[in-house]
């Protein structure tokens, strides 16, 4: 079994040390580029959302490598996501590619179905097996992320914030030199020595964003055209609503409650959305007010064109940023790779927050 | 008397008028830019070809186009239909064996899907102008260049850049954006060139089984640019036609020739049209919210055709209720 | 006076109209509802809603608007869930709440989740949390519950036995969804598939239905296969389809496909509409693998009734000049 998965962020490298730990061949794909892009919006169905034009791109890149099993999590609705593996699986089809899918459904799927499968990638013959494996795998997750919030607010304090960038581009590079999770966390931790020691701005107060919307656009740089490195040289301070950390206390540790930040999110969104809409709709709308209750700057909600929860989400949040007097701007990412317009709009977004800080701080 | 069949093609950029005799050969073809005023290019049209070619018999009239009703009221058909069937009737009257038709025009773009000389599927371009004739027009306008250059102007480039295309929109500030980064026209046009022809293909083509003999018709088809860079995606080959520019009008003659077949006498008004005076009255119905765009067309004081209601109240008032133009 | 309850003429108005009318009158409420979408209420909601939404969801704002001075109540079900284990879309389920942002000085409404996932017997807290607005008695609310119900199943027994839901105005005056359509057997038949919102409100697709009679084709939609029927042909999918009007569409589909007796199949989708991405994948598939020719129609405000004569005329074509060659094969052979 030569196993794949899609690009999530940050996740392949939790993913592909955890997995190469656990004994199996894992060939992640290639970094998301324009290829992976083209090759998705060439054989995807036009009206598809984004997500699943990008992984067809990855999934043809990975099995151009020789890889012959996809891993997927799925859901069962109501957002389109949870669609996705038979589509992506006609897809492949189509174009002459045989090749295994593993779906991790949800547990109301069939307890028996998700333990066969969890097994199975896990090399486990028993729960302590999956125990001990899930752990190494956690450490992973929230080492992975830790890498990427410290980057970020590295780059905002940053006396040089393109120093960030060449340590994380190198941190990148290794990875894919990297073998098993031993060797993963000494990158890791090197990384994390480096980053420690750019040196950074005093006394310095940065513009303080959410990222709020839909969860693959929050976290995949390449979908959202870098906009946590644009911003951060900016010297803004960004913070994601949505990582694969909070994602996996939510729906696997804190199963079936959930986690405490994302109740507490739910419990703010109420008044304006009463139940989910599917997707991070709920979420969007909650992170939202509690991003403004933190006392940030303001929120970017990214939209993947034609997302159902998030069109929920953003008619909503006008109302939410007038009662909070909190700036929302929604940015709709689409295939569109010329960056001009999409520049613009986040200028013109950090000019209104600086201008407001300026009146509230003069009147 | 020379005898003809007359075929019309009214678009919402260009009018075709074409002749064509019983052996199916085209003897006058004419294109005018319909301009927003359908009528006026008619009556020029005809007039035209009266000057050209002098009276001749019409034995017959198909019209074709968005504003093929219109046609028919002012002309006068044997024959009224829609493009998409009109292109696949010339395409295969000029290669039987045809099984994909590419079709790009001003406004829209097809596909035609055939297999043993038959249509089997087909699609239009959706919502989106990227993958059509004006949205290159305009590119080309912007970049300084001449339309009918731009085909050999791709053709030099050695390195196209990548403009997103999947809408107008994007594409356009994505092109100035290139632009401004200083590459050169080349580039940018072959850069245009692919992006039209991966729009086309992800849009109109998609899920489409593209087999060879490739036909390319509609006005875009003139670009080489175009015809290349749909070489290279399908990495099979494009035939384009001679008349690529009036398929459709010699599709809508060629169906008048048939039509005629079980008719004795053509719908044809005769050249007198010409000289005949359409007056063309617009109204706002208050009947219902709907409040719909009536146009009628006078001549003198009789009323050809009423039209652009939703419920039928005007249209259907002229006694004749196939004349509903959409 | 009686107490009035607006229900829009938009979204699940083609699906339940009837079950909510008749319950409202049964507990001596009085139903009004927005005329037949038209222009003015087109553009009301393309103004009231975002940008990104579908057409249903901007002409329901439309419809709402309408309704907003002229009632005391407008009554828009949060719809969650309306089979167990199943999901509507996001967009419905968000729908009270997107209303509610969208449009000021609304009267108060009646927002009740429907929502049958865990159990179909949820239906009835639903229930007596939308009647408790006019009656105390929870007998008298269920009574007229079950009252509204038989009736709605005997709309569905007639919808099932071959009548055009679309057709049954002689019965039913109020559900005249599209008036001059001819009750006629023309020995062929296209599948009409969509979302019933967009194939009943005949502004919104132009009026297909009534174009495809006038060239002599009977009209078969989805809501006329039986359910049962439907869920036992979506159930091949690979898959679970998790959603209920996925289920229908897509297993009414499946049916007439595999035995053949539809002449094609005109699908109607709005411009963005997340669901219909990926049915229609499915489905032209499975079209494509029978020959059943197919089409699709997408349409959004901007949407020109030229552009879809055009292609309703040319897939006619299509299916005729297919026809024609068959027969003619059939002689020389």
């Amino acid at each position: 079994m030569k196993l794949t998965f899609p690009h999530m962020g940050n996740v392949y490298i939790a993913a592909k040390a955890f997995f190469e730990e656990l004994g199996q061949e894992v060939i992640p794909p290639p970094r998301n580029s324009k290829k992976t892009l083209e090759i998705g919006t060439k054989y995807a169905q036009e009206t598809i959302c984004l997500p699943l034009k990008i992984m067809i791109g990855n999934f043809v890149e990975s099995i151009e490598r020789g890889a012959d099993t996809i891993l997927l999590t799925g859901s069962c609705g109501p957002c389109r996501f949870g669609y996705y593996s038979v589509l992506e699986n006609n897809i492949l089809k189509d174009m002459g590619y045989r090749v295994r899918f593993i779906v991790l459904d949800p547990i109301g799927e069939g307890v028996d179905k998700l333990k066969k499968n969890v097994y199975q990638l896990f090399n486990a013959q028993n729960i302590k097996d999956v125990l001990e494996a899930a752990k190494i795998g956690w450490q992973l997750i929230k080492k992975a992320d830790y890498i990427t919030d410290l980057s970020n607010r590295k780059r905002a304090y940053a006396i040089n914030s393109y120093e960030v960038d060449l340590i994380m581009d190198n941190y990148f590079k290794e990875v894919e030199k990297t073998f098993g999770a031993k060797e993963m966390m000494e990158l890791m931790d090197s990384t994390i020595d480096k980053l420690n020691r750019v040196k950074i701005k005093q006394n310095f107060s940065p513009i303080r964003i959410g990222l709020i919307g839909e969860i693959y656009t929050v976290i995949e740089p390449f979908v959202n055209l870098e906009l946590e490195r644009k911003l951060g040289h900016m010297g803004v301070l960004v913070e994601k609503s949505l990582t694969p950390t909070i994602w996996v206390e939510h729906h696997v540790k804190a199963f079936p409650f959930g986690s405490k930040l994302e109740r507490l999110k739910h419990e703010l969104a109420k008044p304006y959305l009463k139940t989910a809409v599917g997707g991070h709709g709920l979420e969007t709308v909650g992170s939202a007010i509690y991003y403004a209750q933190k006392g940030f700057d303001g929120a970017i909600q990214l939209l993947p064109l034609n997302c159902m929860p998030e069109i929920v989400a953003k008619s909503i949040l006008p109302n939410v940023s007038k009662d909070y007097s909190f700036p929302i701007m929604t940015l709709i990412i689409d295939e569109m790779t010329g960056e001009a317009g999409y520049m613009t709009r986040i200028e013109a977004f950090m000019d209104l927050i600086k201008r407001k800080r300026r009146t509230v701080a003069n009147g | 008397m020379d005898k003809y069949y007359m075929g019309i093609d009214v678009g919402s950029v260009s009018t075709n008028i074409i002749l064509m005799d019983e052996e199916k050969k085209v003897h006058y073809k004419k294109y005018f830019r319909t301009q927003g005023k359908p009528i006026e290019i008619l009556k020029e049209g005809i007039n035209n070809l009266v000057e050209e070619i002098g009276e001749v018999e019409i034995l017959g009239v198909g019209a074709t186009g968005s504003g093929r009703y219109l046609a028919n009221i002012i002309v006068g058909a044997d024959i009224v239909k829609n493009e998409i069937t009109a292109h696949a009737v010339a395409g295969l009257n000029f290669n039987p064996h045809i099984r994909t038709i590419i079709e790009i025009g001003g406004q829209d773009s097809k596909i035609v899907i055939i297999r043993d000389g038959i249509v089997v599927d087909f699609a239009m371009n959706t919502v989106c102008a990227a993958g059509t004739g004006s949205f290159l027009d305009r590119q080309a306008a912007r970049l300084g260049i001449d339309i009918s250059d731009f085909g050999s102007l791709a053709l030099k480039s050695k390195s196209p850049v990548r403009i997103a295309g999947r809408c107008a929109v994007f594409a356009e500030s994505d092109m100035i954006h290139k632009q401004q980064l200083g590459h050169n026209q080349y580039d940018i046009a072959k850069g245009l060139c692919d992006a039209l022809v991966r729009n086309y293909l992800s849009n109109v083509g998609k899920g489409k089984e593209i087999l060879e003999p490739i036909l390319f018709q509609g006005g875009v088809a003139a670009n080489i640019g175009i015809k290349k860079a749909f070489e290279e995606a399908l990495n099979m080959d494009v035939i384009v036609p001679d008349n690529y520019d009036v398929m459709g009008a010699i599709g809508a003659a060629i169906l008048a020739q048939e039509e005629m077949k079980n008719k004795r006498k053509t719908n044809f008004r005769g050249f007198e049209i010409l000289n005949m005076d359409y007056k063309v009255k617009g109204f706002e119905c208050n009947g219902c919210s709907n409040k719909c765009e009536v146009v009628e067309i006078r001549e003198k004081d009789k009323v050809l055709a009423r039209y652009g209601d939703k419920c039928g109240k005007w249209s259907s008032l002229i006694g004749d209720n196939s004349i509903k133009l959409a | 006076m009686s107490i009035k309850v607006g229900i829009p003429r938009g979204m699940f108005y083609f699906d339940y109209y009837f079950l909510w009318k008749n319950f409202f009158n049964n507990l001596g409420v009085d139903v009004i509802t927005s005329p037949k979408t038209n222009k003015d209420i087109l553009n009301k909601g393309v103004e009231l809603c975002v940008d990104e939404a579908c057409l249903p969801i901007k002409i329901y704002h439309g419809h709402v608007d309408y309704l907003k001075d002229k009632v005391d109540y407008i009554f828009i079900p949060k719809m969650t869930s309306i089979h167990k284990k199943e999901y509507c879309c996001p967009k419905h389920i968000g729908l009270p709440d997107m209303i509610k942002n969208n449009i000021r000085n609304l009267p108060p409404l009646i927002d009740t989740e429907i929502n049958l996932k865990k159990s179909h017997k949820n239906i009835k807290s639903s229930v007596f949390h939308i009647g408790k607005h006019f009656k105390k008695n929870s007998k008298t609310i269920a009574e007229a519950f079950q009252k509204a119900y038989r009736q709605y199943q005997e709309y569905i027994e007639m919808t099932t036995s071959k009548i055009i839901p679309i057709d049954i105005n002689t019965k039913y005056k109020e559900l005249s969804y599209i008036t001059n359509v001819k009750k006629e057997n023309y020995g062929r038949r296209i599948m009409v598939l969509g979302h019933s919102y967009n194939i009943y409100d005949y502004y919104i697709n132009m009026d297909l239905i009534s174009k495809l009679n006038k060239r002599r084709f009977d009209v078969v939609t989805a809501e006329m296969v039986k359910e049962n029927r439907s869920r036992e042909y979506a159930a091949r999918l690979p898959k679970r389809m998790f959603w209920t009007h996925g289920q229908r569409i897509v297993g009414s589909a499946f049916a007439l496909i595999e035995e053949k007796s539809i002449s094609g199949i005109v699908y109607v989708s709005a411009f963005g509409c997340g669901l219909d991405s990926v049915l229609i994948d499915l489905i032209e598939r499975k079209a494509k693998e029978n020959r059943i020719p197919f089409t699709l129609l997408t349409l959004d405000e901007q949407t020109g009734e030229a552009g879809i004569n055009t292609r309703v005329e040319a897939f006619i074509d299509m299916l005729e000049w297919r026809n024609r060659d068959e027969i003619d094969l059939s002689t020389h052979g």
